[in-house]
Formats: C-alpha cells, structure tokens, sequence
C-alpha cells in the first residue's frame, strides 16, 4: 500500500501514456511490414478482377472486401506447367544452398581459427575479412564479370553459370559467416578444449567432439542467414546466372511481355519466394535464443 | 604412476617471465603442492606439465621420459580443472566416459561402464550419471570433474585449484576426501593451490613460489616452521606471522634484539643456530626482523620479566575457542592468538612476551631467514 501510494497518479498516467504510445508504435510497425506480404499472399490465390478491387478514397469498411473472394491456385499451376518454374527453384536451391554449405564449412574452420586468436596480426584480419563485405555489390560486378568470363563461366550452359553464382554467392557469404561464427566460438570456454587434450583428444577430434557441437546453434543460424541472402539475390543471379540458370528472383520479374504484366504469377512466384524464408528465419531465431554453455564450466 | 621432474624450466609470455629457472621434483605416489600468490608462476607451471603451455627452456620429465615435446594426449595425465570444464552437451556418463572413449587404448563397453561406475561410487554420484551438467550443483560438478580425471589410471593427476570455488563447508569437507582419494588411488598428485590452508593439511611437500620464483621446497612442517624467507613465513599461517623490524647488538655472548619498545636476550641455542647457518656476524648491530607468529606470545595484564613490552589491544576477534587480538606497539600492529577465556578488552594495555624457542629471525635487506 505505502509503495502505491509514493507513485503519484501523475506519474502513473505519464508512463501509461509512454506504453500506450510504445504499444501503438509497434502495431504500426507491424502492420507496415506484415500487410504487403498478407497482400501479397492473398492476391496470389485471387483472380485478376478480384485482386484489383480496391476501394474508394474514405471507403475504410471497403478494405474489409480484401477477404471475400473465391480462391484459385491457378496462378501456381501456371507458373509450373507455362513456365518451367521447378526448374528455376530447383536453380535457387542448387545456387544458394550449395554456397551456403561451402561458406559455413570453410567459414566455421576460419572462425574457430580467428577466435582462439593464436594468428599474428589476427585483429587486422578479421577486419580485412568483414571489410570485405562492406563493398557494394556493383563495386565487385565488373572485376568477377572479367574474371568469370576468363574461366568460361558466363557461356551458355546451365552447370557452368550456376558454377559460377556459387562462386559469387560465396563470396559475399564466406566473410558474413566468418565474422558471425567467430563470436560463437569465442563463447565456448577454451578450458573445454584443453579438457578435451588431456582426455586424449588431437586438436582436430576436440574440434570435432566437443567445439562444433557447442557451436552448431552458431552455425546453423550462419547456414540459415547465408540461404537468406543468397536466396533473396537479384543482382548477382541476373547478369551470372544469365539465361540457362535462371534463379526464382530473376523469373519472377521477368513475368510480363511487351503487352502485358502478369500481376498473378508475379504474386504467387512472390509467395514462393517469400514462404520458405519465413519458416527458416522462425527457425534461425529458435538457434539464436539457444543457450550455449549450458552450464559448463562455472558462471 | 610415476615421478615429475622438472629442470632449469623457464615460461616466458614475450618479455614477461612467468616461472624463473625451476626445478623441482614430484616423487612418485607424492601429494605434492604448489603454493603461492595469483601469477606466481603455478599455474603456468601445472600447464606446462600438462603441455597446454609450451615450455619455454628447460626440460620436463614424467617418469624417465622427456615430455617437452609429447602432445597433451600422449602424456598420460588427467587433470581437473578450476572452473570444472565438463562437457555441458554430454550427461555426466558421457562426461565420465569420455577420456576412455577417445584415449589411445581401446576399452570394451563394458569395461567403460564398469570403470564410470566404479569412480561414480567411489564419489558418491552414482544417481547423478543421467544427468547434464547444468542440472548439478557446484560440488555435484566437481565430483564428476574428479570422476573424469580417475576412469583412466593416468601416470600423475593435475589438479588447478579444484575446490577453490566451493563454499567454505564443502571445501573443508573436499579436502579430506581429495587427500583420502589420492591415498587410496596411490596416485601421483600435483596440486596448484593459493590457498595455504588447503596445502599445509593435504599435502606431502609443497613448493612455495612467489613471482616465478621457486622459495622453498618441504613438507609442511618444514615450511612452516623453518621458513627459508620472509616471504615463506609470511605466506603460511594464518593470521599471518608478526614482524618486527629491530637491531642485532652482538657483545661477546651477549646477543640482544633491541628496538624502541623491547630489548631481547638471545639464548645460547639460538646464537648456535645462527652461526652455523650464517657464521659470526660483525660487532656492528645488525638490521633485522623479528618474526614471531600469533601463537607465539604470551599475553599477561601486568609486566611479567624484563624481557617483554607493553602494547594496547586495537581490538579482539572472539572465534570460539581461539581470540585474535590486534596489539600496537610503537610503529607497528601486531596480530595475536590466544584462548578466548582471557580477559582482554579494547583499550588495555597488555605485557607481551615472545616464546624465544619459536622465534624467527631474517635479514632486513635480503629477507632470507638467520633462523
């Protein structure tokens, strides 16, 4: 009673202000970045005159119609029968995937090297690392143009431009997940790894029995942050990727002809895009939280 | 089980000289204690022993074999660290197992789970192998850190300050069962400690060091009661032994500490000791301190003999049985133990006298004992 009474009701009301104004700011948030993706979804399941039924200036009750309509998943079925879409997934998964393994495998071995920090000069190199992909993505365009053309990489044919997208995507990943990894190994309590020497462990069998199990939460967070990158890429998959290895992004915009948008596909290819990434960023959010030490060594 | 042998061994961080010119040896089946301050070099030497440190100069041995350049895995140690490191994704079973699994010789699972429970038994964490180490107590995880180092018969354990983290109770309690432990097991132990306590009640010899340098090797008694130098003396005991700068005034036979407050007769057996240990000292007084540990004196509320001085209690630290009583003297405060039951109060003037047989004397300048 005495503690309620000290807090004066102006007071009170001044923080019930804040909060209402701090819970009124999130809504807002949430609805600017979650209303396009339900848009987005559920014109993709519309039918074209359906889908552009937007309602007059001043007509709020009118947004209520977003929801009545009779759904068609047509503008799917098409995009598999007319336009060899499982084709150009499959090139998205092959491209991004494939980077992300080899970025989080050779990232993993540079990460654990760096935070045990036995390398002379390893502060300037990390840096260097990081730094590295601070560069714009056009900055490097032309340079791995040149380069990818010298090793045949930009002729038509499917195998080598996707070769060559997982060299660029790889890149850009390697560095991010170095970088990344690097502080989840720091975590990980050196006295584990000199236990592990004396009970009989090589280097390399500590690493692997004790450190990467520790750190998987780590590195399963890069891998899925990695395929999030390189799944969303535009840039790099349409001047690399060119013709024979067409990626998800780069299909979907060119969804028009001279005459026509094809507002349908554009949407449920949208979907695609985004659904996977969805589930893997609740997924990557589940290993971030993950506690690491677990009570190894005393806290 | 085996001996360690160390000789001449050096460890330098860059410029930075960790542990200066040691040599030292752990016989074998020896509870052998290394003592000292934090970064007087005992860790570091432990983990050169262990090969997680390299060694900068010198050589060391476990049993007769060089192991400079042996990898940890290949040096047959166990070794219990400070802050536990148990594997926290593994159950203590697995924790237990582990060192059987991946060492060199090939155990059948049988004879794992065999040996796991047998070390379970023995520390008393049999209904805990199912468990993860984040779901055990501090004591409960430094069993099972135990239990890892004694699954193999290893040819020395090491352990770096392995209760120092537990409360008060469980440490005095670990104490027993670490010493009874490396009993039983007949093992060669070397234990790295910067609490004195723990070293003068389990060890056999301990090694005394103090910034990289070794003090003193011996067993407990003979630290403690013939401390090499003023560090040692200092470092042992607790309270603390009491020391009193003073002159050494030699006429004839007659040798007489003397200070502002007190004029102390030697008696004939010290003077020997003296002499044989350091010959015979100029006529000019000398500069020295008197050493004398808190249960050395003898406390009275009225002047005794002549040999004694007066101070005044600062204060008193009943603790049961014993008092701690804080004196100042003339340019210092001293620290006394003695039974509680005497009446002694903040504020008296107390007549002290020192127990001459258990008296230390060390050379000002240099700090090294005369006796």
């Amino acid at each position: 009673m005495a503690r309620t009474e000290l807090v004066s009701k102006a007071a009170k009301r001044k923080r019930a202000f804040w909060r209402t104004l701090m819970y009124i700011a999130i809504a807002a948030f949430f609805l600017w970045t979650t209303l396009p993706l339900l848009i987005m979804a559920l014109s993709s399941i519309k039918e074209h005159r359906d889908a552009f039924q937007i309602p007059q200036v001043g007509d709020w009750l009118g947004a209520l119609k977003i929801a009545s309509f009779s759904p068609t998943f047509h503008h799917y079925t098409d995009l598999f029968t007319k336009e060899h879409f499982a084709q150009f997934i499959l090139n998205s998964v092959i491209a991004s995937g494939s980077a992300s393994i080899i970025a989080v495998s050779l990232g993993s071995l540079a990460a654990y090297g760096l935070a045990r920090g036995k390398i002379p000069g390893e502060q300037h190199l990390s840096f260097w690392i990081l730094s590295t992909r601070m560069a714009p993505v056009v900055a490097v365009m032309v340079p791995l143009y040149s380069i990818f053309t010298g090793l045949g990489l930009l002729e038509p044919s499917r195998w080598r431009n996707l070769l060559g997208l997982i060299l660029a995507y790889t890149t850009f990943d390697l560095p991010f997940a170095v970088w990344f990894m690097r502080s989840f190994f720091e975590d990980i309590p050196v006295e584990l790894e000199e236990a592990a020497k004396v009970d009989g462990c090589s280097n390399l069998k500590a690493f692997r029995k004790i450190i990467l199990p520790l750190a998987m939460p780590g590195i399963v967070a890069a891998l899925i942050l990695c395929l999030i990158f390189s799944w969303n890429d535009f840039i790099f998959a349409s001047i690399f990727g060119q013709q024979a290895a067409k990626t998800l992004p780069v299909a979907t915009s060119e969804l028009h002809s001279t005459v026509s948008i094809e507002w349908g596909g554009i949407l449920a290819s949208g979907t695609l895009l985004v659904v996977p990434m969805l589930f893997l960023g609740l997924l990557v959010k589940k290993y971030l939280v993950q506690g690491m030490t677990m009570g190894a060594v005393r806290q | 089980m085996a001996k360690v042998t160390l000789t001449n061994v050096w460890k330098l961080y860059g410029k930075i000289e960790a542990v200066i010119d040691l040599s030292l040896e752990c016989k074998d089946k020896e509870f052998f204690c290394l003592l000292g301050p934090s970064g007087c070099g005992k860790s570091s030497t432990l983990r050169m022993i262990a090969g997680l440190e390299e060694i900068s100069e010198g050589e060391i041995l476990i049993g007769d074999n060089v192991i400079n350049e042996v990898e940890p895995k290949d040096r047959d140690i166990a070794m219990v660290f400070e802050t536990y490191a148990l594997y926290p994704h593994k159950t203590v079973y697995a924790n237990m197992a582990f060192p059987l699994r991946v060492g060199k010789r090939n155990y059948s699972h049988s004879e794992i789970k065999e040996r796991v429970q047998k070390a379970a038994k023995i520390l008393e964490i049999s209904e805990l192998l199912d468990r993860y180490p984040k779901q055990l107590s501090g004591g409960q995880r430094q069993r099972v850190a135990i239990g890892r180092a004694i699954v193999r018969e290893p040819q020395v354990f090491l352990m770096d300050e392995p209760i120092s983290h537990l409360d008060a109770k469980l440490r005095t309690h670990m104490r027993g069962e670490l010493k009874h432990l490396q009993k039983v097991l007949e093992s060669t132990m070397i234990y790295v400690t910067h609490d004195q306590l723990e070293a003068m009640s389990m060890a056999d010899r301990i090694a005394i060091m103090d910034l990289g340098l070794l003090q003193q090797v011996g067993t407990p008694d003979e630290i403690f009661n013939q401390p090499v130098n003023q560090f040692v003396a200092g470092f042992v005991g607790d309270p603390p032994m009491n020391f009193i700068d003073c002159g050494l005034e030699v006429s004839g036979d007659s040798w007489n500490l003397i200070n502002e407050s007190f004029k102390i007769n030697l008696p004939p057996d010290l003077i020997e000791k003296f002499k044989k240990k350091n010959g015979d000292p100029s006529s000019r007084p000398l500069e020295v301190v008197l050493g004398v540990r808190p249960e050395n004196f003898v406390i009275s509320g009225e002047k005794a003999r002549g040999e004694g001085f007066w101070g005044e209690v600062y204060v008193t630290e009943p603790l049961g049985e014993d008092m701690i009583v804080d004196v100042t003297i003339p340019n210092n405060k001293l620290k006394l133990k003695t039974s509680v039951d005497l009446d002694i109060r903040m504020g008296n003037r107390v007549w002290l006298e020192t127990m001459k047989n258990k008296m230390h004397l060390f050379n000002r300048e240099t700090q090294e004992a005369y006796f």
